[in-house]
């Protein structure tokens, strides 16, 4: 009897060590190379989504010359390639988060409001010139006069629009909105859709303030505004009525780039990332790009805006700081964005490489003075969701707009608490 | 004497609550546990992200369930949902199962043949619908040629869940279909030979005595099938970007879960007490099924 009792406590402790060590292995791995004292060598991790191969290419390349220059620093590049939000936040909350991580403008409020993200203020050096950056990317990662983040790079949109349809159709490059209309109606034919629309408020932000409404208001959702509905009015309309703009999924295609690409629509409106799409899976399409066309006379744009942001938990901040302001500094961002599949948020990176004089990406440069920054506090992420959901039953024509956005505005106020 | 055993006896639990004690510590720390904590968390406004936050507020969580308009889409979304897939599973397993029973000729390959999408992967399969579903895909070309209008399956808020649960039907009947053939082959011979005897036809048969005699397993089969069906997750993830869109038409109960738990800061408790509540429908709409279909009566 004795025995037994004894067999049975040791295969239980043999059991409960075998867990309590697989449970202590992990442990001892993070461990490894904190302190971050001089002459050790220091291991920080960058998490970050993925991009096309050439663009993670050019990151290494980055990260590479980073180590380089300061050889006690070792960085471990994490590519985070689905959900990136959702994974960040649960590390984050777990204690596990990344050292420096990728922060895309719209989410930053959100994130920096409860206090995992490191302010950089006392880190920055006169070297590193704060100036240099344009000003509404950088103030994209402030909150309260303090800064959390320096912009890696941005895009802002431009017109993509197909040469030779608009050489068998006769006609120009729209520089209003109604011209688009009406150019888009000498372009829709055979299948092929004027004007590719993303109805999403994404997209659609610039426009629906245009006449002077504000989307979100005191931090809740504003955009069944009467002006708002006003502005959006034509998009709804042009699909409905004119019928010569459809959505990517109306011709079988996942979004306005591949759109464009399979020639289904003459003109769409996107960014910086097209153009290197374009160029690796439609080589064929003749195409240029233009400022957005003007509403109500003013010329606007959206700009999208990430940065590179630290972990406010983070054992390792000096080795960090170090890696933030060489990424973000004039010699790291110049490698970063010297082949233009992001662009510099530093104006002597950008005069230097010269984008500006770019035939396709200088419609985007010139669009970075007037763009709006898609931001605009903690809850816009909550209120992007109920729009988009309740104006595609508006652009399908299932409703009227303003009822549609009535609801939908009621929806996101009443998840905001 | 009396003592000694007893003292024996506690010692012989002792000794089996110690060899069940590795299951014991998994089962708290990975079921028990996560089950009382979803709890607690349904009954506090939690934040979970920089300064951990738990304040109690009752049953205020539960209470916002009823204003919440998107709860209620979802609701009547995932309720649609279960009311159409679950006898469309079971039905289309039956026959199948049936049909495999009958004795026809290259049954093992048709077998094989049916069985094969409930061992693809859901995501994957999901993957390959969508692909189908592509307004230039595969369905809208076949629809063309017979001369039938095309759908946006995918982008139209009135087909995307219709959409999905062709799909599902689709790749769960088979895993159903098994249960019910291992199920007919347990059918003595003789009941179809008295059946026959009595002057029944195949029809007569199938309806008085298959039927019947298979009905402990359908409800096992509707139980399996309404729990999976109110759980409705990666499809409409996967369909939707994880929005639940177009026009909130594939917003499940648990797809709302997941955007309250994980999307939005700070909704961590209301995600849960709507985990809760769904909990409890499931239970309910269980135990009505069981109320329904009264299987102990039948022996």
């Amino acid at each position: 009897m004795k025995k037994k009792w004894l067999a049975g406590l040791g295969i239980t402790t043999m059991l409960m060590g075998s867990l309590l060590a697989g449970c202590s292995g992990s442990d001892e791995a993070n461990s490894e190379g904190s302190g971050g004292s001089e002459g050790e060598k220091v291991q920080i991790t960058l998490a970050g989504w993925g991009g096309n191969p050439s663009e993670q290419k050019l990151l290494k390349q980055t990260i590479a010359d980073f180590e380089e220059k300061f050889p006690n620093i070792d960085v471990k590049h994490e590519v985070i390639s689905e959900q990136y939000m959702d994974v960040l936040k649960t590390r984050l909350i777990g204690g596990e988060g990344p050292d420096v991580f990728y922060l895309d403008a719209l989410e930053a409020p959100a994130l920096i409001e409860t206090g995992v993200v490191e302010p950089l203020d006392e880190y920055v050096t006169d070297d590193f010139d704060v100036e240099d950056f344009e000003k509404p990317m950088l103030e994209a990662f402030k909150v309260d006069g303090k800064t959390y983040g320096f912009p890696k790079d941005y895009s802002t949109l431009a017109l993509f629009y197909n040469k030779k349809m608009f050489e068998e159709a006769g006609v120009e490059v729209p520089k209003t909105w109604d011209e688009l209309r009406e150019v888009s109606k000498a372009l829709t034919k055979d299948g092929v859709y004027g004007f590719g629309v993303a109805p999403e408020l994404a997209r659609l932000y610039h426009i629906a303030r245009a006449s002077g409404g504000d989307v979100v208001k005191d931090g809740k959702a504003n955009f069944a505004s009467p002006e708002i509905v006003e502005a959006l009015k034509p998009i709804v309309d042009q699909h409905l009525e004119d019928k010569t703009s459809a959505q990517a999924s109306e011709v079988g295609a996942n979004w306005g780039g591949e759109m464009f690409g399979q020639q289904k629509a003459a003109m769409v409106i996107e960014g910086n990332w097209a153009i290197p799409f374009l160029e690796d899976t439609f080589p064929d399409v003749e195409y240029g790009t233009a400022e957005l066309p003007a509403v109500n006379g003013e010329k606007g744009t959206m700009a999208y805006a990430v940065g590179y942001v630290m972990n406010a938990a983070s054992e390792k901040k000096e080795a960090s700081w170090k890696l933030i302001s060489y990424l973000t500094g004039k010699e790291g961002m110049e490698t970063w964005t010297s082949k233009g599949f992001a662009l510099p948020t530093r104006k002597s990176v950008a005069e230097k490489l010269g984008y500006d004089k770019d035939p396709l990406r200088g419609a985007l440069v010139a669009g970075a003075p007037y763009a709006t920054v898609w931001q605009e506090g903690a809850n816009l992420p909550i209120i992007m969701n109920n729009f988009n959901n309740q104006f595609i039953a508006a652009f399908l024509g299932d409703r009227p707009l303003d009822d549609a956005l009535k609801e939908a505005q009621k929806q996101a106020n009443s998840e905001i608490q | 004497m009396n003592k000694r055993s007893s003292k024996k006896k506690l010692k012989d639990a002792g000794q089996g609550y110690l060899f069940m004690s590795p299951t014991l510590f998994v089962l708290a720390l990975f079921i028990i546990g996560p089950i009382l904590y979803a709890i607690f968390l349904s009954f506090n406004k939690v934040q979970l992200l920089g300064e951990t936050s738990f304040e109690f507020v009752a049953f205020e969580n539960f209470a916002r369930i009823m204003e919440d308009n998107r709860a209620l889409i979802a609701l009547k979304n995932t309720a649609k949902y279960v009311l159409i897939v679950v006898p469309c599973q079971t039905i289309l397993a039956l026959i199948l199962a049936a049909t495999l029973n009958a004795g026809l000729k290259g049954e093992k390959f048709f077998r094989i043949v049916y069985f094969l999408p409930t061992l693809t992967s859901s995501a994957v399969l999901t993957l390959i619908f969508m692909w189908m579903y592509n307004k230039e895909g595969l369905i809208n070309n076949l629809l063309e040629m017979i001369g039938l209008p095309g759908y946006n399956f995918l982008g139209d808020p009135d087909i995307a869940l219709n959409a999905i649960m062709l799909m599902n039907i689709w790749a769960t009947a088979p895993f159903f279909m098994v249960i019910y053939l291992a199920a007919l082959q347990d059918i003595p011979d003789s009941l179809y030979e008295a059946a026959e005897l009595d002057g029944a036809n195949a029809l007569q048969k199938f309806f008085y005595v298959t039927v019947p005699f298979l009905r402990p397993v359908t409800s096992f089969v509707v139980i399996m099938g309404l729990i999976g069906t109110f759980q409705l997750f990666d499809q409409s993830y996967i369909f939707s970007g994880g929005s639940g869109g177009p026009n909130n038409s594939t917003l499940t109960v648990v797809l709302l879960i997941y955007q309250y738990a994980f999307k939005s800061l700070g909704t961590m408790g209301y995600a849960a007490a709507l985990a809760f509540a769904l909990a409890i429908i499931i239970l309910i709409a269980t135990l009505i099924q069981r109320k329904f279909s009264k299987e102990e009566s039948l022996y």
